[in-house]
């Protein structure tokens, strides 16, 4: 008896195709992330959205935290560009100002520049996350 | 008068001339995804901070590598700066190449390199000359090409400055760059070989690979500046000759030599392997 094709099993391949057509079109690395970023360290910060520039060849969320001494700073998190984060149901209207978000990611080489490469995001009022699925990383 | 038998093979003549094929040309259009196995790791995540292994720099690329800090990327006159025609076959970049045919002689007179991150490319093949060498130089520099038997060689010069690898490597505005390009069904070999004679004591040579794929979806790529980081107006990014304390970290986490991993001509050759020395 030949097999009818269900809703489900419809929407999955909608699904799966959607995603395989998102990996093919991903950009990966415009810098290289070794180069850029401690990639045996993680760092975490909580803090409120200054900015989100939502862009090519990268997206970056400015957010207003402590760093490990207490002090307030303006954490720059590069994630992904407008290209990648696009086909994840990402738009420059996900994230607000004011949001208060948790990012962890890999620090930034320099120092002075309190910079992140994103790994996972929360936001807390609403448990809005990015991190956890598969293609969740920035490329 | 012309005798008739003089007719008759100019005549001749004449047909066999408009038969014959005049050029043996192979059509390289299409959309292209690169494939990328080979060098994966460079290629994808980016290479380390002092890793130049394989690579034929002088001691004078290795000083600009060293003072280079990857942060100048986030300055508004690097944020948008497209991958250089050598390096663009290194990243996974889709490519659509379409041709220009002319309308009498139905010959390719010029390809079309399309990159998802790059600027466009001519590949003149109508023999025009290039540039003088005080013309303008460009990312995609000014190109001629023209069929080897079946292969395509392109000479590319007047390349503003790039670079070999995004560790600071650097590529000057001297180079000049000649590909090969390999067509064999839906499979591409591009060769890219890059003659720098400010940075590099050899050429470097390098192939990739990418497969024809229909369905391909290359989409705009707009590039906006924006302020990545919080500095002080004028702060160009930079460390002081020998106070860049992470360059031996390539070589500390991976047990590799250090006169190694400092890269150079010979250690592109496998008989390098017997001078090597132990990490410090």
């Amino acid at each position: 008896m030949k097999k009818i094709m269900t809703k489900k099993d419809c929407l999955l391949s909608i699904v799966t195709l959607s995603l395989l057509i998102v990996c093919a079109a991903s950009a990966y690395a415009h810098h290289s992330f070794a180069s850029t970023y401690h990639e045996t360290k993680t760092i975490k910060i909580e803090g409120e959205i200054k900015q989100f520039q939502f862009r090519n060849p990268h997206s970056f969320i400015t957010v207003e935290a402590p760093d490990e001494q207490g002090a307030t700073q303006r954490w720059g998190v590069e994630w992904g560009g407008a290209s990648q984060l696009g086909g994840q149901g990402v738009t420059r209207y996900t994230l607000r100002v004011g949001d208060v978000v948790v990012i962890t990611g890999r620090p930034g080489r320099t120092a002075a520049d309190h910079r992140i490469l994103m790994q996972t995001l929360l936001r807390k009022s609403d448990g809005l996350n990015w991190g956890n699925r598969a293609g969740e990383v920035v490329e | 008068m012309l005798s008739s038998g003089l007719r008759n093979v100019i005549l001749v003549a004449g047909l066999l001339f408009a038969c014959t094929p005049v050029y043996a040309q192979i059509d390289f259009s299409g959309d292209w995804a690169p494939i990328m196995h080979e060098d994966n790791l460079e290629r994808v995540g980016g290479p380390m901070l002092g890793d130049y292994l394989g690579i034929p720099i002088n001691d004078a690329a290795r000083r600009r590598a060293e003072i280079w800090e990857a942060s100048i990327q986030t300055l508004p006159e690097w944020q948008c700066r497209p991958h250089g025609v050598d390096y663009i076959t290194n990243g996974p970049s889709q490519v659509r190449i379409s041709k220009e045919v002319d309308p009498v002689t139905r010959a390719i007179t010029a390809f079309h390199a399309e990159w998802l991150r790059s600027v466009d490319r001519t590949l003149y093949l109508d023999g025009r000359p290039h540039p003088p060498e005080w013309a303008e130089h460009t990312w995609a520099g000014f190109s001629t090409a023209h069929f080897e038997g079946e292969m395509l060689t392109i000479t590319t010069t007047h390349i503003k400055e790039d670079y070999v690898r995004r560790n600071g490597l650097p590529r000057s505005d001297k180079a000049t760059v000649r590909e090969h390009l390999i067509r064999n069904g839906e499979y591409l070999t591009w060769v890219t070989i890059t003659y720098d004679p400010v940075y590099l004591t050899e050429p470097l040579i390098k192939t990739r690979e990418y497969r024809l794929q229909p369905n391909l979806e290359i989409q705009p790529y707009p590039c906006t500046v924006v302020s990545e980081v919080d500095r002080p107006a004028g702060t160009v990014p930079h460390n002081l000759p020998g106070t860049n304390p992470m360059l031996k970290e390539f070589s500390e986490q991976y047990k590799i030599p250090i006169n190694a991993t400092m890269g150079g001509p010979e250690t592109a050759y496998p008989e390098f392997r017997s001078k090597l020395k132990q990490p410090d």
